[in-house]
């Protein structure tokens, strides 16, 4: 048996018992009278079709997919004796003895600007935050663009939201924007964990009861069936100033729901994405394209891995002074 | 191909983006900083990192992997064939992983693949996955033999197993085991006619009556005839022990076989067997000291002699009465009883009406001699013949050692199945006792073992040892699988292949190799005479039964109910069977019931008529 403090089970308890009393409205909220509200003040809710053979032979004609995704992996202890490495990859259906790889890596000790205030400040890590965001952003696009070149498929697929590329890679990610629109490639995002509140906020405005805000990954647990698709309004969706249009899609049996990201000019094609995304999601799964599976896959740079390149390729001694934290010996 | 992962000095990991591989072929690995080296697949595997069953925990389903392939995305092909291989010889150093990786040309393998020329060996099957190495083999080694497969008679295409005969010298004995239907006795069978080919003098125990090579199978176009070169004979019948020659140790062995000797009984036999006694001497002898023992004490048996009628009677008791002064007291009554049952009972089996001189003569001839009897009777002949044969060939070789003349006698094989039976583990067995000598000194003397036995368990563990080269076929049972594993060469991975393997193929663990090669046994040329499947043949009997009597009657139809009796009489006359009316009636029922004869009602009762 575990030995567990009774501190720590208590605090448990009161957390599931807050949870239930905070989200006590959301919880007791009937599925019809959200489902009403949804396709009153949000978007349509509409049921998709999986794409066809020959819809995909077509898709396939005009160039693929291609996933493009990114990873990182940190040795080291804490700031700023770590390293932090990035890698993104664009894989082609198509092509898919070439897989497209970009990499960097990031290290405070190597910018040299932090070396001299040993006490970090808030802003500091945030800072640091920041750039590798940028780093991995960067690289990401990069990666998409280099694939367009190279594949000129059919359809994008990054994994995640499209508006972090607004915020960290900002003149790549125009660059690669422009290209898309300019070469007919439709480029989409596939977020697995929502973080917006659209619905939430929604909700707000409308009954004065609700003075919380609630997020749309609460509100839409087991409220969509599988195959159902909310595209949202461009009244309401925020990242329409950004320029682009969203939905949210339950893909398969898991009752979360995932959303999925468009470019504006593209907004026709949600549909036919969101299709797309369907077909490629293995109906058990949690809901992710298996093809955007796979990228994350062969993308993924494992401890082990990171931990072969320092010992292979990096001076012995320097590594050992800078990057072997105590948490390192423990095992 | 190429060599992948972490290698060894004796075992390297092999990948491939496309040729999958074959467990027990051979690969030459071009190491650039050694000599290539050649190694052997033990371990063949397949892998697709996105197929293994799921990503993350996520089931994939066939639609996806199927819209994927739409998309132009081909799972399948990102699967990577995977093998361990196992150098034959050990490397300098380990191998250089990323070296590259080639299939072996016939004549790098030859030298390991070949024992011996095709007509000095057993030709015993081929060598399995070697396919690819005997594309480019000598013409010599080609189209030599047919295997069986579930298809029917196929053509050579691998590499040929050829036992080498003359390596039996340093490594003499061999072991075929497997479970029952594994090709065990089928392999036994090719065997020996390879054994016949060579005209090497053999003798076989065969408690199966199965050892018989004058039938040809049907799937065989060109027949080839053994009948000159074995002859099946059974015990009591053919063969038998001329008495006269026996030694007492002899006798005590074959009455020992016959029922277990107590100490007495066998001082008994040392006490009233005399040397160049006769069956009938022997018996009298015995019959004689009961009938006075019978008698109790020697003032009756004196009686017996003065009331006798004649002089012969008197005579008879008195030599009762001699053989009771001498031997009362040395052998006990129950003891001497004990010895006469024995005697009688090995008579009775008809084993002292004969002699084993056929036997002899056919070995000279060099031909294979089957002795068939049941398995205590060969238990009992074999323990006697065996020892005397051995002695014959040993005598033979120790006068030429002490440059003495002495009558040629050849080296020779003993092969049996069941041979637990033979050469049992945990009690003695006086077949075993000859067994384990010429396990441990039959080579000095040229004389041979090849003993099947499907409970390797249950042999003796000390002729088990002996067993330089094994056959090892199908086996299930894990007490054998273990005695398999602790007994040869095999290793693990093998072992765990021993329960499935297909029926025919069979591990050949060699000492002269000293490895071990996945082979084939041959098509048999000749064929068991039990292949009739006994289903089979109560199907054909009772038709023969059927069609005879419809014969008989045929000419009688119809037949009305009141011919019955006629009808009886008349096939009495005709076939020398009686019917009586109610059990002719019921075998014409019979005849209705199978489709022979119709029966019909008329005015005047029913009768049978023709179809």
């Amino acid at each position: 048996m575990y030995s567990v403090h009774d501190k720590l089970k208590e605090k448990i308890s009161g957390l599931s018992l807050t949870l239930q009393e905070k989200y006590e409205v959301v919880l007791s909220l009937d599925k019809e009278t959200l489902r009403e509200f949804i396709e009153e003040e949000i978007g349509k809710i509409k049921t998709l079709e999986k794409l066809s053979k020959s819809h995909l032979e077509a898709c396939q004609k005009k160039g693929g997919i291609v996933g493009v995704d990114g990873s990182n992996n940190r040795v080291g202890g804490a700031h700023p004796h770590f390293v932090e490495a990035y890698q993104a990859l664009a894989k082609s259906t198509i092509y898919k003895d070439e897989p497209l790889f970009l990499a960097d890596i990031y290290t405070p000790l190597a910018e040299g600007e932090s070396l001299n205030s040993p006490i970090e400040k808030k802003e500091d890590l945030e800072e640091i935050e920041d750039k590798k965001n940028i780093k991995l952003s960067t690289i990401e696009v990069e990666a998409a663009i280099e694939a367009v070149e190279r594949f000129k498929p059919y359809a994008i697929l990054m994994d995640g939201g499209l508006i972090r590329y607004n915020i960290y890679a900002k003149a790549k990610w125009e660059e690669l924007r422009t290209i898309c629109e300019e070469k007919d490639i439709i480029l989409v995002g596939v977020i697995k964990d929502i973080k917006t509140s659209i619905i939430g906020d929604r909700l707000r405005e409308k009954y004065e009861a609700i003075d919380a805000s609630f997020y749309d990954r609460e509100l839409l647990f087991g409220k969509l069936q599988y195959g159902e698709m909310i595209i949202i309004n461009e009244m309401v969706n925020k990242k329409g100033i950004e320029g682009y249009s969203s939905g949210f899609i339950r893909s398969s049996l898991a009752p979360t729901v995932i959303g999925i990201d468009i470019l504006d000019s593209q907004k026709t094609s949600i549909e036919e994405m969101a299709r797309l995304i369907l077909t490629l999601t293995p109906q058990t799964s949690r809901g992710i394209p298996l093809w955007l599976d796979m990228v994350d896959k062969e993308v993924k740079i494992s401890d082990a891995i990171m931990k072969g390149l320092m010992e292979r390729y990096m001076d012995r001694g320097l590594y050992e002074r800078f990057f072997i934290s105590e948490r390192d010996k423990r095992d | 191909m190429k060599v992948v992962g972490i290698t060894t000095q004796q075992e390297v990991f092999v990948g491939s983006k496309d040729r999958n591989f074959r467990i027990n072929e051979f690969l030459i690995i071009e190491d650039p900083y050694q000599d290539d080296l050649i190694g052997e697949v033990v371990e063949a595997q397949t892998f697709n990192r996105y197929i293994p069953l799921n990503i993350y925990g996520d089931m994939v389903d066939a639609s996806v992997i199927e819209s994927l392939k739409s998309l132009g995305y081909n799972i399948d092909e990102d699967t990577i064939y995977i093998s361990k291989v196992r150098l034959l010889n050990e490397a300098l150093y380990p191998v250089q992983t990323g070296s590259d990786i080639r299939l072996p040309k016939f004549s790098e393998v030859k030298e390991i693949m070949i024992q011996s020329t095709r007509e000095e060996g057993l030709v015993l099957g081929v060598i399995r996955n070697t396919d690819d190495m005997a594309l480019d083999m000598d013409e010599e080694f080609k189209d030599i033999l047919y295997t069986f497969e579930e298809r029917g008679l196929v053509p050579q295409k691998e590499i040929p197993y050829i036992m080498d005969l003359r390596s039996q010298h340093h490594y003499p004995h061999i072991g075929v085991f497997g479970g029952s239907g594994s090709g065990k006795s089928f392999g036994l069978r090719v065997i020996l006619e390879e054994l016949m080919n060579q005209n090497i003098p053999t003798i076989v125990l065969d408690p199966h009556f199965e050892m018989d090579f004058s039938e040809t199978p049907d799937y065989l176009k060109e027949k080839k005839d053994f009948n000159d070169s074995f002859k099946c004979l059974q015990v009591g019948v053919h063969i038998g022990v001329k008495f006269e020659d026996l030694k007492s140790g002899d006798l005590k062995n074959l009455l020992d076989a016959s029922s277990h000797l107590t100490d007495s009984m066998n001082n008994v036999v040392d006490i009233l067997f005399k040397p160049r006694d006769s069956y009938i001497s022997f018996a009298d002898r015995l019959r004689m000291l009961t009938e006075a023992q019978e008698e109790g004490n020697i003032e009756k048996i004196e009686n017996r002699i003065i009331s006798s009628g004649d002089a012969e009677e008197k005579k008879a008791w008195e030599k009762r009465k001699e053989l009771f002064l001498n031997y009362d007291k040395t052998c006990p009554y129950n003891s001497v009883r004990g010895i006469l049952w024995r005697l009688k009972r090995l008579e009775n089996e008809g084993i002292f009406s004969k002699d084993i001189k056929e036997i002899e003569i056919g070995l000279q001839d060099g031909k294979l001699m089957v002795l068939q009897g049941n398995t205590r009777i060969l238990q009992v002949f074999s323990t006697y013949l065996l020892n005397n044969l051995y002695h014959k060939r040993r005598e033979y070789k120790d006068a030429i050692y002490k440059k003495i003349a002495a009558e040629y006698f050849p080296p020779f094989i003993i092969v049996t199945d069941e041979a637990h039976n033979f050469a049992p583990k945990g009690y003695d067995s006086p077949s075993k006792s000859i067994l384990k000598e010429i396990s441990q000194e039959g080579r000095k003397y040229g004389v041979f073992l090849i003993l099947a036995t499907q409970r390797p368990t249950l042999l003796d563990e000390t002729i088990t040892a002996q067993l330089n080269t094994k056959f090892i076929f199908r086996t299930v049972r894990a007490s054998d699988i273990k005695t398999i594993q602790e007994e040869t060469d095999l290793t693990v991975e093998e072992t765990r292949r021993l329960p499935y393997l297909r029926t025919g193929d069979v591990f050949i663990s060699s000492a002269t190799l000293g490895r071990t090669v996945y082979g084939r046994i041959r098509a048999a040329l000749t064929t068991s005479p039990h292949t009739l499947n006994p289903f089979d043949e109560l199907k054909l009997k009772t038709k023969q039964k059927d069609d005879g009597l419809f014969n008989d009657i045929k000419e009688k139809l119809p037949i009305n109910e009141g011919d019955l009796l006629d009808t009886a009489m008349e096939l009495e006359r005709d076939t020398g069977i009686t019917y009586t009316i109610q059990s002719l009636e019921e075998k014409l029922n019979q005849m209705v019931q199978k489709g022979y004869i119709e029966k019909e009602d008329t005015i005047f009762g029913y009768r049978y008529k023709n179809k």
